[in-house]
């Protein structure tokens, strides 16, 4: 086991390398005064473009300038972002713990209401409710991120005047700037409750509610959808017939037995749904406002700041290849019949 | 005896299994029904808009492409025994997909008798821009799952024919980006190509290939692994030959239904790289930037009720909807078809 987990991690950086190859080879495609705008900092280095062209080796074969890069990634310099005007790393050290707090919160709920709704498409098989809930999947599935953000935002927000946007009112954010707020973890509703400032907790948790929704709207159909053919599967199943011919209860039958095998393959959707997310949080911080990696690679997409996008690129590499990683442990842990060798 | 011969015998497909399944299928139907009132919406475009046309000025370089005088443009355009009505409706001129813009004003302004979804900031007319976008969606989603599909046979194809450390390699670089999510690779690609319709449609296809490449050479190794396949080997068929006379025309057919099931998930991401800013310059008919015209306008205005500007987010979006809506309703009919089990 230790020994499989050992040589899975060793996959990781290949993984990065393998992504490194492709997006540096794709900027192959460009001309190197194309590739130069890239590091252009100010208006004024524009007319040196020939200059940056010399410096930077841009008109040199794809290995050379492969080398060039990389040198600086394993050295830790992920380089200078133009957008947020600091190098690249600090950017990251602030911004994650925001995208961060927005993933963790909705990824229970994402979980629950998969899990849930699609047990109960099962155990309704081809029932009104099965039906029903196989079109809100659909639907979920079709709706693209940014129309749910944007229709909770007109309808909840605008409309109904719940909850809110942004990560902090701008007083509270004045106020804790000057104050004694220590910032343990960068997730304000921790941070709120660590400091014992339970005004700074609420107002965080309110903001959190709608791109959470969001989130919940447009990834958790997925997760149903396998988990009602992975329940129906085991609902056929021998041991089932024989829980149910000792005259078990339905429920015991159902939350069990047949649960527990069920949610095995739900766990193999977690690399996808992390993906849907990633994708869905970086339009759902654009349009409430929040200040996480997710409206940090938005804004460089349109400014063209290759080098902040290509941080993103690795950052999001690392963490979807680690989540690989911990969802095969996880099979191996929950699932016993399944050996590595 | 010819190794074609010792395949299974396939009825016509209308009178399959396959599509008796679909065409019981309520949410498949309902699904046709939908996208074919698109279809239908797409090519009356020209008609459906002929009053805007005759009547915004900026209309007016597309009313002349067409030959049109100002006066004719509505009858012209609407009766379908005249020819302009058919050159409008099949290949119109380019200059028709920019939106005409009735004045110059940043407040969207609600539906009119002119304008009958309303204007939205810039003045730009929403039907107009949802009926010819609904063009511009077909042909983005058509050309893009085209181009992956020929880029994923091609490299899919060679990575289940060659094998051996090829096929390793290949599959290698579709795992990485498989497991990267989508709207992120396409944003960064379609930066590194620039922005415009092209670029866009460039970048979805670099990403999109993929899973074809996957599908297709999947669907190969367990065709190679069937018996008229060896037949035609005993009988001294090259590898070549086994390749693209037998395995190939199987392993094709279910790789090209499922792929042109994902038009409407590629017209989905599209929009949603409209929306974002990278893509169709500002003013063409496109529906990710209805969207993001509507940004500044969702929560209407300061003292004003928060509806007050409803119609410039809600045409567009509801519409953009609709259509990945019916695509999917289709898609997942037809993937239940094809696969009854799940």
């Amino acid at each position: 086991m230790l020994n499989y987990i050992i040589r899975r991690s060793l996959q990781i950086p290949m993984v990065l390398f393998v992504l490194s190859l492709i997006i540096v080879g794709l900027m192959q495609l460009l001309t190197p005064q194309q590739r130069a705008a890239a590091f252009v900092k100010s208006d004024k280095q524009i007319e040196h473009l020939d200059q940056i062209i010399k410096k930077y080796h841009l008109d040199e074969g794809f290995l050379v300038q492969y080398e060039l890069w990389a040198r600086e990634v394993l050295r830790g310099n992920l380089g200078f972002s133009r957008i947020s005007k600091e190098p690249v790393t600090t950017t990251i050290r602030k911004r994650l713990p925001a995208s961060m707090e927005l993933a963790l919160s909705a990824f229970i709920p994402i979980v629950l209401v998969g899990v849930w709704l699609g047990t109960i498409a099962a155990t309704h098989r081809d029932g009104i409710l099965d039906q029903a809930l196989r079109v809100v999947a659909i639907i979920g599935w079709s709706l693209p991120t940014f129309v749910m953000a944007i229709w909770l935002v007109a309808w909840v927000y605008g409309g109904l005047g719940w909850f809110g946007i942004g990560r902090l009112p701008n007083s509270m954010l004045i106020d804790l700037a000057t104050g004694h707020f220590h910032r343990y973890t960068g997730m304000y509703t921790l941070d709120g409750l660590l400091n014992g400032r339970w005004d700074v907790f609420f107002q965080a948790l309110k903001r959190l509610v709608l791109p959470a929704t969001a989130l919940v709207i447009v990834v958790s159909a997925g997760i149903m959808r396998v988990m009602r053919s992975s329940m129906l599967d085991e609902l056929g199943k021998d041991y089932v017939r024989t829980a149910r011919a000792k005259g078990l209860m339905q429920k015991a039958v159902i939350y069990k037995h047949a649960w527990r095998n069920a949610l095995i393959p739900v766990i193999t959707m977690a690399g996808p749904m992390l993906g849907r997310m990633i994708g869905g949080i970086v339009v759902i911080e654009l349009i409430f406002n929040f200040p996480g990696l997710g409206e940090w690679a938005a804004k460089a997409a349109l400014q063209l700041d290759m080098t902040t996008l290509l941080a993103f690129v690795m950052l999001i590499g690392l963490i979807m290849a680690s989540a690989n990683l911990l969802v095969d442990i996880a099979y191996v842990i929950v699932d016993p019949r399944i050996r590595y060798e | 005896m010819n190794p074609q011969d010792m395949k299974p015998k396939h009825e016509p497909w209308y009178r399959s299994k396959t599509f008796k399944r679909f065409r019981r299928n309520p949410l498949a139907i309902t699904g046709t029904v939908m996208l074919i009132i698109f279809v239908v919406v797409a090519f009356l475009a020209p008609a459906i808009t002929a009053p805007q046309l005759a009547t915004i000025r900026s209309a007016r370089p597309c009313v002349r492409n067409l030959g049109l005088k100002r006066g004719e443009v509505v009858q012209a355009l609407r009766n379908p025994l005249k020819l302009t009505f058919w050159r409008a409706a099949i290949k119109p001129p380019k200059s028709c997909y920019n939106i005409p813009r009735a004045g110059y004003s940043p407040l969207p302004k609600p539906p009119s008798k002119e304008h009958p979804f309303g204007l939205t900031s810039g003045s730009y007319d929403i039907l107009y821009g949802l009926t010819w976008g609904a063009r511009t969606a077909f042909y983005i989603g058509f050309l893009v799952v085209g181009i992956s599909l020929a880029i994923g046979i091609v490299i899919g194809g060679v990575s289940g024919f060659l094998g051996g450390w090829v096929d390793n390699l290949i599959m290698r670089v579709v795992d990485v980006m498989l497991a990267f999510p989508r709207l992120v690779f396409v944003m960064i690609v379609s930066v590194i190509f620039g922005s415009g319709l092209t670029q866009v449609m460039l970048a979805l296809a670099v990403v999109g290939w993929v899973g074809y490449a996957r599908f297709f050479r999947g669907d190969i190794l367990k065709t190679k692994a069937q018996d008229f396949v060896d037949a035609a080997r005993a009988l001294g068929s090259s590898p070549t030959r086994i390749f693209f006379k037998h395995v190939v025309p199987n392993s094709i057919g279910t790789l090209l239904i499922l792929a042109s099931m994902d038009v409407g998930s590629i017209v989905l991401t599209a929009a949603g790289l409209s929306f974002l800013g990278l893509g169709a310059p500002v003013g063409y008919a496109d529906w990710g930037q209805m969207i993001s015209f509507a940004r500044g306008y969702i929560l209407g205005t300061a003292q004003g009720t928060p509806f007050d500007f409803w119609y410039v987010w809600i045409f567009p979006s509801v519409v953009l909807v609709l259509f990945g809506l019916a695509w999917n309703l289709l898609g997942d009919a037809v993937r239940d078809a094809l696969d009854p089990k799940s």
